[in-house]
């Protein structure tokens, strides 16, 4: 007869045992169903869109376009505004999500969740380079994706419109040279940290390394606010009051260097250059406190972003037996829509 | 029936079902897939992670403004080693959360030993850390490391990792506070503190360590946040704090101290997520989706205490 220890210690060495044997199989299971990442550069099937589908009609196309600060004013104005007249001019719906605050993040979240409801194509706000992977998971599913704004290294996107924000950066640096003479303290502001501005910021100090008469005193965070733009441009003109000249990277950088420069009554002596061509910019180039505007053609971006997208939805335009098997797109891969260079000359046929 | 009303978890649980089985019903090809659950659980983690920490602190009755910061500094300080110092993963990682751990240590004693007001000490962290973020980074942190890419990237069960992540910090802080003596104290700190330090309980002392909690976590949180991303941006987590305090409300807590649930974090941070997601899937317009939370924050709240006063 067992004793009540004894007992005790087979239930327990049973219950070690039961609580072993059901940890090794958590491992194994656990272990087995573990996946790791791909490699960069490893075979991930990059699908085109299937053009051997028909595609659905008109009424039941869904373009959807993801951007972050999706209430940024220079965003509704010209990207979303365009992109909605493209949709009732063809007859097709189209969504405009992301956050409402610059959030990367959270437009990324976004983007991975619309990729689920398989819209006709995507349309992306190229933010920032972190989108890459949320990009390349929508190509997968075989959505038609087309970046704007600011390409994405690393993306597998169908195709991409946009300007070269180092040409952005270079352009404000030549117009500075010619409007000083090629002498004089420079400060420059935007955001710091997104990739696109620092491309501009890089391509403004190339040109004024070339001038040893251009000194910058300068880098500034105004965090796409016009109330620190001022306050930035004011502290800076106290301590330099020789500065000649700014240069703004975001669209409220622009108004905001203004309004100190008037405040402080050196209006047309501090030279300006900025990017944007808001109502606000305008006026303030045909007031002459601002010398330059380095605008971007932004309805362009979503114009043709979408038909794009439309294109590749159709197949309108097929360059092979298969384009998806020939591993090709049929729309231009990279689209860069230019500047608009807008100075007092000709800010009248700007104006509204 | 009066214990569901007066329990947010059972009360937050009950409208989770409700808004799951709607949402099922209006949109049951996109709504109620298998990848789109997986999506949501992997988009709201981040936000849950970090909840947990401010539920901690929200007990404790303080709160942490610089979460947010923190987590960008902790993702591109990390990164910074590995690209620029080519410092292996794991030594990056745990510099990472060790530097985010000082941060919140800093926290914590200025606000404890210093009696610097919790609002204004953690609103100058979050400037600070976010300056960090930026020195460090620059524009952003790409071709990181593949092994700290599989940290946040790889899968479990087809589930992604930083899920896995949160269930375990969910759990392990779900145990600590409701079974250990040392994390039940915050609840006698939030109810009442000088009571709390009468009674001999190290008040400044568990006020820090709260800090350094939230402060890790946060840190956990950038490491996988970056880790997914596959890169480092000084713009992560702004407007995190809010959105994780208000989760943690929503969850149960209250600014007053004392009371809250860690599961309540989860469930807050779910709540916010099934929300957006809905939205998402409902497309809804970025310019609503703030007013939305709000309106539901609200009428969550009201409700709740127009159902207890009705009880009482």
């Amino acid at each position: 007869m067992m004793n009540a220890d004894s007992s005790y210690n087979m239930r327990s060495k049973r219950f070690y045992g039961l609580k072993t044997t059901c940890l090794v199989w958590v491992l194994l299971v656990t272990g087995v169903s573990c996946e790791l990442p791909t490699r960069t550069g490893e075979g991930q099937a990059v699908q085109q869109p299937d053009e051997t589908e028909t595609a659905a009609p008109p009424e039941n196309e869904e373009y959807v376009m993801v951007t972050t600060a999706v209430t940024m004013p220079m965003y509704v104005n010209h990207d979303q505004a365009a992109f909605k007249r493209w949709g009732e001019k063809m007859g097709v719906k189209v969504s405009i999500l992301g956050p409402a605050d610059w959030d990367v993040p959270a437009q990324i979240n976004t983007l991975e969740e619309v990729i689920g409801t398989r819209p006709t194509g995507i349309l992306v706000n190229g933010t920032d380079a972190a989108l890459a992977q949320a990009i390349n998971k929508a190509v997968a599913a075989g959505i038609p994706t087309v970046v704007y704004d600011s390409d994405i290294p690393g993306g597998r996107h169908h195709a991409f419109l946009g300007t070269d924000w180092y040409e952005i950066g270079r352009m404000q640096g030549e117009e500075m040279v010619k409007l000083t003479g090629g002498k004089g303290k420079i400060a420059y502001m935007g955001i710091l940290g997104l990739s696109n501005m620092e491309d501009g910021f890089r391509g403004l100090l190339d040109v004024l390394a070339v001038y040893p008469g251009m000194q910058v005193v300068g880098k500034y965070d105004d965090k796409a606010s016009v109330e620190e733009a001022a306050r930035i441009t004011s502290d800076v003109l106290a301590a330099h009051p020789d500065l000649a000249g700014l240069c703004g990277f975001d669209s409220n950088s622009g108004p905001g260097m203004a309004l100190a420069v008037k405040e402080l009554g050196k209006g047309g002596r501090v030279k300006i250059t900025t990017v944007d061509w808001e109502p606000e910019h305008l006026s303030l180039v045909s007031q002459g406190i601002i010398h330059m505007l380095a605008g971007q053609k932004r309805e362009l971006f979503t114009w043709y972003g979408a038909q794009f997208l439309h294109d590749m939805a159709h197949g309108t335009n097929r360059l092979s037996g298969n384009d998806e098997r020939a591993g090709i797109t049929s729309v231009p891969e990279k689209v860069n829509t230019g500047l608009i260079r807008i100075t007092r000359e000709n800010v009248a046929l700007f104006l509204p | 029936m009066r214990k569901i009303l007066e329990d947010r978890i059972y009360s937050l649980s009950v409208l989770l079902i409700v808004i799951v089985v709607v949402a099922g019903l209006v949109y049951p090809d996109t709504f109620l897939t298998a990848d789109n659950f997986r999506q949501l659980l992997l988009n709201l983690s981040i936000d849950a992670i970090v909840a947990v920490g401010m539920m901690i602190l929200l007990i404790a009755g303080v709160f942490d403004l610089s979460v947010g910061s923190i987590l960008a500094f902790a993702g591109c300080f990390t990164a910074h080693l590995m690209f620029f110092y080519e410092v292996p993963v794991f030594w990056a990682v745990g510099a990472g959360l060790a530097a985010s751990g000082l941060l919140g240590c800093l926290n914590g004693y200025l606000i404890a030993y210093k009696g610097i007001n919790a609002m204004i000490q953690t609103l100058a962290m979050m400037g600070i850390a976010r300056g960090l973020a930026l020195m460090v980074s620059g524009a952003a942190i790409q071709n990181l490391p593949y092994w700290f890419g599989a940290i946040g990237q790889s899968k479990l069960l087809g589930v992604q990792m930083p899920v896995w992540y949160m269930l375990l910090i969910v759990g392990v802080f779900t145990f600590l506070m409701s079974k250990t003596v040392f994390f039940r104290r915050y609840y006698y700190i939030g109810s009442n503190e000088v009571a709390a330090a009468l009674s001999g309980i190290r008040v400044k002392r568990m006020k820090m360590i709260a800090f350094i909690i939230s402060a890790l976590l946060a840190g956990i949180a950038g490491v996988l946040l970056t880790s997914r991303l596959g890169a480092a941006l000084p713009t992560m987590g702004r407007g995190l704090e809010l959105r994780v305090i208000t989760a943690v409300i929503l969850g149960g807590a209250s600014l007053s101290g004392g009371v809250g649930r860690i599961p309540g974090a989860l469930l807050g941070a779910l709540f916010m997520g099934i929300a957006a997601n809905i939205m998402v899937i409902a497309r809804v317009s970025g310019y609503w989706q703030d007013i939305i939370v709000g309106i539901i924050l609200i009428l969550t709240l009201w409700t709740d205490q127009s159902l207890k006063k009705n009880y009482e």
